[in-house]
Parts: C-alpha cells; sequence; structure tokens
C-alpha cells in the first residue's frame, strides 16, 4: 500500500511529459470555449422561442430544451460522431465525415445549450412587466427592447447560475477523449499505454483537473460576485 | 424499416439486460451518494477536528469530472487499497463519490435552513440532541431539498453511460456492441439515445411528482 501510494503521488512520470499533456489540457479549454460560443447562441435562441407568444415556437423551444436536458453527454457525443454524418450524408447524397473535435463541439454546444436556455428563460421572465412597457412607451422597437433592456439584466442574474453550468461544461469536455479528440485524458491514456503505470498518470490528471477547476472555478465566481455588486449597489 | 426491427426490435432483450445494469449501478451510486453525502455533511458540520478533511473530500469530488475520477477509481484505487476489485464495483464507486460532494453541499443548505427555533423547541420539550436531528433537523432538511436529491439522481443516470467505457455492461455498452457487430450505428444509437432521454425525462418527472407531493403532504408549496 505505502509503495503504491508514494508511486501514485510522485509527479516524475507526470512531469515528464508535461509538454505533451500541457497541449492536451490546452486543447480541453479549446473545446471549452467552441462548445460554450454553441452553447451561449442556441441556448439563447431556444429560450427566445420558450418565451415567444406564438405556441408552435413555444413549442420547439420546450422540445428543444427537454431532449438536450435529459440527454446524457456522452451518448450525445458518440451519436453526434456516429450517426449524424450518415444522416447528413443521406440527406445531401455524398460522404460527410465530422472531425472529432468538430462532432465533440456540436454535441457539448447543443447539449448545455438545453440548461443555458432554461437560465436564460428564468432571467428573461424575471424581469417586470414594467420596463418593457416603458420601453414601448418611448417608441423602442421589440429588437431595441431585448438588447437594451431585457438581455442587459438577464446576464447580470443569470451569471452565478451560468458560472456553474460553465464549469459543469469544462467538466464535460474530458469526455471528448472517447472519439480521440487529443485532450488530457487522451493524452494521459496514450502515456499510460506506453509506460504501464497508471498510478502516477491518472492521479496526476485527477490532481490536474481539480486544480484548474477549483482555482479558475473559485476566481470566476469572485470576479462575477464582484462585478454584480458593483451594478446593484 | 425492416432496419429497424432486425438492429433493435430483435435484439431488445440485450438492450433490456444493458437497462437493467444501468439502472443497478445508478440505484447502489445513489444510495451511496446519500449516506456518504450525509457523513461528509455531518462531519463537516459538527467534527471539529476532521473538518478540513472532510471540506478537502467535498471539494475535491465536486472540482474533478466524472470521467477522471471514473479513471482514476478504476485504476489507481486497487493498487492503493486492493479494491475496487471489479469493473461494476469501480463503476457505481466513481458516481456515488462525485454525488456525495454535491448532496453534502446540499444538506448542508437544507440544515443551515432550519430555523433555529425548531430546534430550540425539540430542546425545551426535552429531547436529547440526537433526537433533534433525527425528529425535526433531518425530516426538514430532507423536505427541502427534495428538489435537488431528484435532480442530482438524474446527473448519476446521465454520467452512468461513462461506466461503459470501463467495460460495465450497461445500455450504452450493449449498444456499442452491436454498433460493432453490424457497423450500421445509425438505428441503434437513436434508439439508444431516444431510451436514455426518456428514461432520465421519467426519472426526473416522477421524481418531481413525488418530491411535490411529499412536500405538500407537510404543508410546504410544490417545488
Amino acid at each position: 500500500m505505502s509503495e503504491a501510494l508514494v508511486d501514485a503521488l510522485n509527479p516524475a512520470l507526470f512531469w515528464e511529459y508535461r509538454q505533451v499533456l500541457l497541449r492536451g489540457l490546452a486543447f480541453n479549454a479549446y473545446v471549452f470555449f467552441s462548445a460554450a460560443t454553441v452553447a451561449l447562441i442556441v441556448g439563447l435562441a431556444a429560450a427566445l422561442l420558450r418565451v415567444n407568444r406564438a405556441w408552435p415556437f413555444r413549442w420547439i423551444g420546450t422540445l428543444h430544451v427537454e431532449v438536450f436536458r435529459n440527454a446524457p453527454d456522452y451518448i450525445m457525443v458518440i451519436w453526434v460522431h456516429f450517426v449524424l454524418p450518415l444522416l447528413l450524408g443521406k440527406l445531401i447524397g455524398q460522404r460527410v465525415e465530422f472531425s472529432p473535435f468538430a462532432s465533440a463541439v456540436i454535441a457539448l454546444g447543443f447539449v448545455y445549450s438545453g440548461y443555458f436556455a432554461e437560465t436564460f428563460r428564468a432571467g428573461i421572465q424575471s424581469i417586470p412587466q414594467g420596463h418593457l412597457d416603458a420601453g414601448r412607451a418611448c417608441g423602442m422597437a421589440e429588437s431595441t427592447i431585448l438588447w437594451r433592456i431585457i438581455l442587459p439584466q438577464v446576464v447580470r442574474r443569470m451569471l452565478p447560475e451560468a458560472v456553474n453550468q460553465f464549469v459543469s461544461l469544462f467538466k464535460a469536455t474530458t469526455i471528448v477523449s472517447l472519439i480521440a479528440v487529443p485532450d488530457l485524458m487522451y493524452q494521459v491514456s496514450m502515456v499510460t499505454q506506453q509506460e504501464m503505470r497508471p498510478l502516477p498518470l491518472y492521479t496526476g490528471a485527477a490532481v490536474t483537473y481539480f486544480a484548474v477547476i477549483y482555482v479558475v472555478a473559485g476566481s470566476v465566481r469572485g470576479l462575477s460576485e464582484r462585478w454584480r455588486n458593483k451594478i446593484y449597489a | 424499416m425492416s432496419n429497424w426491427e432486425r438492429l433493435v426490435w430483435n435484439q431488445r432483450g440485450l438492450l433490456w439486460q444493458g437497462l437493467a445494469v444501468t439502472i443497478e449501478v445508478c440505484a447502489i451510486a445513489f444510495a451511496m451518494a446519500i449516506v456518504g453525502g450525509l457523513l461528509l455533511c455531518l462531519v463537516r458540520m459538527h467534527v471539529r477536528p476532521l473538518r478540513p478533511v472532510a471540506i478537502a473530500l467535498i471539494e475535491f469530488f465536486r472540482a474533478t469530472p466524472i470521467f477522471v475520477q471514473l479513471m482514476w477509481v478504476n485504476y489507481v484505487w486497487p493498487e492503493l487499497f486492493g479494491w475496487p476489485n471489479t469493473f461494476f464495483t469501480a463503476g457505481w464507486v466513481a458516481l456515488g463519490l462525485q454525488s456525495s460532494g454535491y448532496l453534502a453541499e446540499t444538506f448542508r443548505a437544507g440544515i443551515e435552513a432550519v430555523p433555529r427555533g425548531h430546534r430550540e423547541a425539540g430542546y425545551s420539550v426535552g429531547m436529547s440532541p440526537f433526537q433533534v436531528y433525527r425528529r425535526i433537523v433531518l425530516p426538514e432538511m430532507l423536505l427541502t431539498v427534495a428538489p435537488s436529491i431528484v435532480n442530482q439522481f438524474t446527473v448519476i443516470v446521465k454520467s452512468s453511460t461513462l461506466v461503459s467505457v470501463i467495460t460495465v455492461p450497461d445500455l450504452m455498452l450493449q449498444a456499442m456492441k452491436l454498433v460493432n457487430i453490424w457497423y450500421e450505428p445509425i438505428e441503434v444509437l437513436t434508439a439508444t439515445a431516444a431510451i436514455y432521454i426518456g428514461f432520465v425525462f421519467l426519472v426526473s418527472t416522477a421524481g418531481k411528482a413525488l418530491a411535490d407531493y411529499q412536500r405538500r403532504r407537510f404543508g410546504l408549496n410544490a417545488a
């Protein structure tokens, strides 16, 4: 036990491969930022559908949210990587192939758009009717009201919840290694196959992810709190 | 649609077996998460010398991705502790660890939300601290956090797809096996995704209804 413990906590092997592993971590961040962009845009669109006055739009928005919020991210990643290209290929009559990176971004982006849509919707619906009426009374167009009155308030209100979802999304980026996106977990499993020493490598990966998520999430939460307080004060 | 019949309907026995394993893993992990979460939460709040240990564990479980924890438990624990000795055990242990961290924080918030007066009322009629916990604090806390507990269970179900990576024969692994036999992923994977989405929807809807029923029964508003 103690020998194994020393082996697990010895960072030498992890340090030896630091360049490869760091590149992997950078790839995690790359997937994260791309998927977060997709999730925010699609999520906002779905939220706007859900608060639309016409029921067919509301219905589509609700369907989007229910499907993607209830879908496990792993099966969505696999589905987008193996099934979606075939379906698209049948549709346009030629061979389509997604790179693992593209599949990962599409799948994670859409899964998390479901969560973001709910957060946006809660934010939008928390805005008093009077604010909209005030905008209309000044002769603002509906789109101006959206960008000038609704969204600035929504962003501030939903920030704490959104930070939590960003953290979940970053954690979910680890599973893209399963479709051979070269992220940190993928590099760790590659190095493990060469060195046959899983103890220090997987422990190192767990500690690295913990440190990154704990520190980054903590500071982002602190910053967003300060920003919110400054505005509301 | 003969492909659907050949690849999905005729394989329903396999898929059903897989779903049963998924449910089994999730149920054990959920039980472990409730017990572990309560334990971590109580240690954190009431056992002074062990507080830093509990906080460190909670933060570690919450801030590491489930996939990383799964790999870590599966590859590192057997050599460190000589346990878990099967993939199945490693699967539910990892799922349970992650959720116990989240539930510990949920329970703490729920316990802190119990008004002080309720506890004092218990003491004033002569209850011991243990009785106050068992009769007043824990039941009230459970009602307050019931919706979050349901939510955490759906998180477990969604994460449980990953145990297929360490060859636990759950629904996901059975589906991947079928894909690898015929190389026709469209029907099998679409059906599997639909089963998962339907199952999670069912669990969360039923869970919410149960939580709301219990809350109303004891005079709280439905959440």
